[in-house]
């Protein structure tokens, strides 16, 4: 009787879950059919109707969409930015947020306060807002179309500073970091060597959240690199778009080369991302 | 190591594999001038003029394919910020007038226009091609086109239901001769074929349309003209030809899929068509090849305009450019020369807005997308003759308005089953009024718009545009 109930309960748990599931998945369905179709093809929703096994045209697909991706459009390059430029930020954001949110959790200094104020209140500015005045600085400071003035504005944001802050002051007792100060440790040791450890989890989804912000990070990219071969792949895909005219294989081609590589980051590290988000959650 | 998860380590590894080979790979740094385009045909029908030029010229031009919306951006943060953007954009409509918003003297680009008339460039071009980049008196780029809209019609479907399309005249000879074509072959109670593509949510067949009757949006000082009796007759008939007993317009969307589908199944029979819609249906629908014929538009009354005009670029010199000079005699050689005019057509079925080229035997060539029709002609002769556009950086959302004001009335003609356009026309002129008060605001609220007398927008131009 319970092993009954149980089935119910569960078929009626999972049934609406799977339904949401395969409507999310249509759109990425009909990416992955797209980017194996060409020409005239595109008048089916999803693949080919033909004599061939499960009443599709199997001998219509192709693979030129990605060899034209990698040839034509030079899409090696702009996964090899984005890897850059994603990975890079990722560890420099996530060190400069970890060291500026523990400043502002652990030490005593004037204008604390104030400076906390400042970080809260940079939340609140749409970065739109931001774009001519970065734009201007970066080329008084002769950064356009570096990869340093595109990571530049970003290297300390806002939100992970606050982050820190909160994971410092909820983690990170004032005890161990003031009986590591008596055995003569260091400020910067104490940073690496105990503060660091006891953030791990906030550390790994930070790095994760900004990585995969970076990736889809279109705007600053388009705006502030001018050389085509410096462009991550949001910007190299949308170049392939046309004003007058789509070239749906190519692009559908390339969307799947760009969301490959973060959905296997995302999977094998999905564990670490929950759990540095729910982390202090639940007070134990 | 032990501290630190799995991911982190993975992410750093990254990092630094990625990190050497960027650091490997080395960079690439633009020389000479720089110039931006955004459409990838332009870019391979301009490479090859490009490098014959850099082969004799010092600087040479480095031609740089962007989306439009990073020309949009980049343009723009640049002007703003009064920096250095490229030193030749090539600028779409639907951008360009964002640059003339507020004083002249805040415009980017430089003006062209004792240059245009010391060299006599304005005389060698089609006059209504300036009208979108001329703003206030000022002529801010060289017209790349001249985009004339002609009527494209499906002769399998005319012919078989017994249409002689030299009847049309006038829209109302349309509707009257192309009444035969509206048709439930299938017998479920809903038509499967309407004479028209057309629907008012269509922001640029809206504008074609009003300005080929007549209609205009802006004055010629630039002042939002949109609750006009006329206009709100035009919004009104519009309306009346996709509801009611005598509908004949339906919606089959352009640049989709879903659209190209209702084009091969031939849910509409005639479609507007610019020049460089030819080359978007010759790739995307090849199938239709000798299905297609092209004649002028129906006039809004006898004897009226049979032509409209939809889209267009121009070639800009910011003022930010490292040599003006040797970015003007590139920009005259680029878009001035016979050899562009023809890969310009051949290539993308565009008709060039210098005159002296139309006379080339290429525009006589014949078409066999369109049966073997002599297109390029049949667009040159309606060229002279494209209505005038306003340059203001809010027509575009005077468009958008309009569109808003038509599903409205739609609305409105649907559940009051009003169908007459002179019974439509008061609610028309109802919400014309509320889709200028927006914009009037919108417009109040750009703070640089209101410095003095020269931010107004006049459109007093070599085409007589406003």
């Amino acid at each position: 009787m319970s092993a009954a109930r149980n089935a119910t309960k569960s078929t009626l748990t999972h049934a609406p879950l799977l339904a949401a599931a395969a409507i999310t998945l249509i759109p990425i369905a009909w990416m992955l059919c797209a980017a194996v179709k060409s020409g005239e093809d595109f008048k089916w929703l999803f693949l080919p109707r033909g004599d061939g096994f499960l009443g599709i045209a199997w001998d219509h697909l192709t693979f030129s969409n990605f060899t034209r991706l990698f040839g034509e459009a030079h899409m090696g390059s702009a996964i090899l930015n984005s890897f850059f430029v994603s990975s890079v930020s990722a560890v420099v954001a996530t060190l400069a947020c970890a060291a500026g949110g523990f400043a502002l959790a652990r030490y005593r200094f004037r204008g604390r306060g104030p400076i906390t104020v400042l970080v809260l209140g940079a939340l609140i500015i749409p970065p739109p807002l931001l774009l001519a005045p970065t734009y201007e600085l970066l080329y008084h400071l002769s950064l356009l179309d570096t990869f340093t003035g595109l990571l530049l504005p970003g290297i300390a944001p806002a939100f992970g500073v606050f982050l820190f802050r909160q994971a410092t002051i909820q983690s990170v007792p004032r005890e161990l970091l003031e009986a590591a100060r008596i055995d003569g440790c260091g400020e910067l040791r104490a940073f690496f060597v105990i503060v660091l450890p006891l953030l791990r989890p906030m550390i790994g989804a930070f790095m994760l959240i900004t990585f995969l912000m970076w990736w889809n990070n279109f705007i600053s990219p388009q705006v502030i690199l001018q050389d085509p071969q410096k462009f991550p792949l949001a910007v190299a895909i949308s170049q392939l778009k046309g004003v007058y005219y789509q070239d749906y294989g190519l692009q559908m081609a390339a969307t799947v080369v760009s969301v490959a590589p973060v959905m296997i980051l995302f999977l094998l590290l999905q564990k670490e991302f929950i759990a540095g988000l729910t982390a202090g959650a639940v007070k134990g | 190591m032990r501290h630190y998860s799995l991911g982190v380590w993975i992410v750093v590894a990254i990092a630094v594999l990625s990190s050497v080979g960027v650091a490997v790979r080395g960079g690439h740094k633009a020389e000479g001038l720089t110039m931006w385009t955004f459409a990838r045909p332009h870019a391979a029908m301009y490479r090859p003029i490009v490098d014959a030029w850099n082969e004799n010229h010092d600087p040479g031009v480095d031609l740089q394919l962007l989306s439009l919306a990073a020309v949009e951006h980049r343009m723009l943060a640049g002007f703003y910020a009064g920096v250095e953007t490229a030193d030749l954009i090539e600028v779409e409509r639907s951008i360009a007038g964002r640059a003339f918003t507020g004083p002249l003297e805040a415009v980017g680009f430089t003006d062209l226009t004792d240059r245009m008339r010391e060299e006599g460039l304005i005389d060698r071009i089609n006059p209504p091609s300036f009208g979108p980049w001329t703003s206030r008196g000022h002529i801010f780029g060289i017209p790349h086109d001249v985009h004339p809209v002609l009527l494209g019609y499906r002769t399998d479907l005319i012919e078989a239901a017994g249409i002689d399309v030299t009847l049309i005249e006038t829209w109302d000879d349309f509707k009257r001769v192309m009444r035969p074509l509206i048709v439930d072959a299938d017998g479920d109670g809903d038509v499967d074929r309407y004479p028209l593509a057309y629907w008012p949510t269509d922001l640029d067949k809206d504008e074609l349309l009003i300005l080929q009757a007549g209609g205009a949006l802006f004055d010629a000082d630039g002042r939002a003209t949109i609750d006009t009796a006329t206009n709100a007759a035009i919004l009104a008939e519009l309306v009346s030809w996709c509801v009611g007993p005598d509908r004949i317009a339906c919606e089959a969307p352009d640049f989709t899929q879903s659209g190209n589908d209702l084009k091969r199944q031939g849910y509409a029979a005639c479609y507007f068509f610019p020049d460089w819609m030819c080359d978007v249906w010759n790739k995307e629908l090849p199938e239709l090849s000798g299905k297609l014929r092209l004649m002028p538009l129906p006039a809004w009354e006898p004897g009226g305009l049979r032509t409209s005009v939809w889209g267009g670029t121009m070639l800009a010199i910011p003022k930010t450019a490292k040599d003006f000079d040797a970015c003007w005699e590139f920009a005259k050689h680029l878009y001035l020369s016979d050899e562009l005019a023809r890969t310009l057509y051949r290539v993308g079925d565009i008709i060039t807005p210098i005159t002296e080229h139309w006379d080339d035997p290429v525009f006589d060539e014949p078409d066999p997308y369109f049966g073997g029709q002599a297109k390029g002609r049949l667009y040159i002769q309606m060229a002279p003759h494209i209505p005038a556009r306003s340059s203001s950086p809010y027509n575009r959302r005077a468009i958008e308005r309009v569109s808003d004001a038509g599903m409205r009335l739609l609305e409105y003609a649907k559940s009051g089953e009003v169908y007459d356009p002179g019974a439509l026309q008061p609610k028309a002129l109802e919400l014309l009024h509320d889709a200028q008060a927006e914009v009037e605001r919108q417009m109040a609220r750009t703070a640089v718009f209101r410095e003095g007398d020269s931010s107004k927008t006049s459109q007093d131009n070599p085409g007589g545009d406003g």
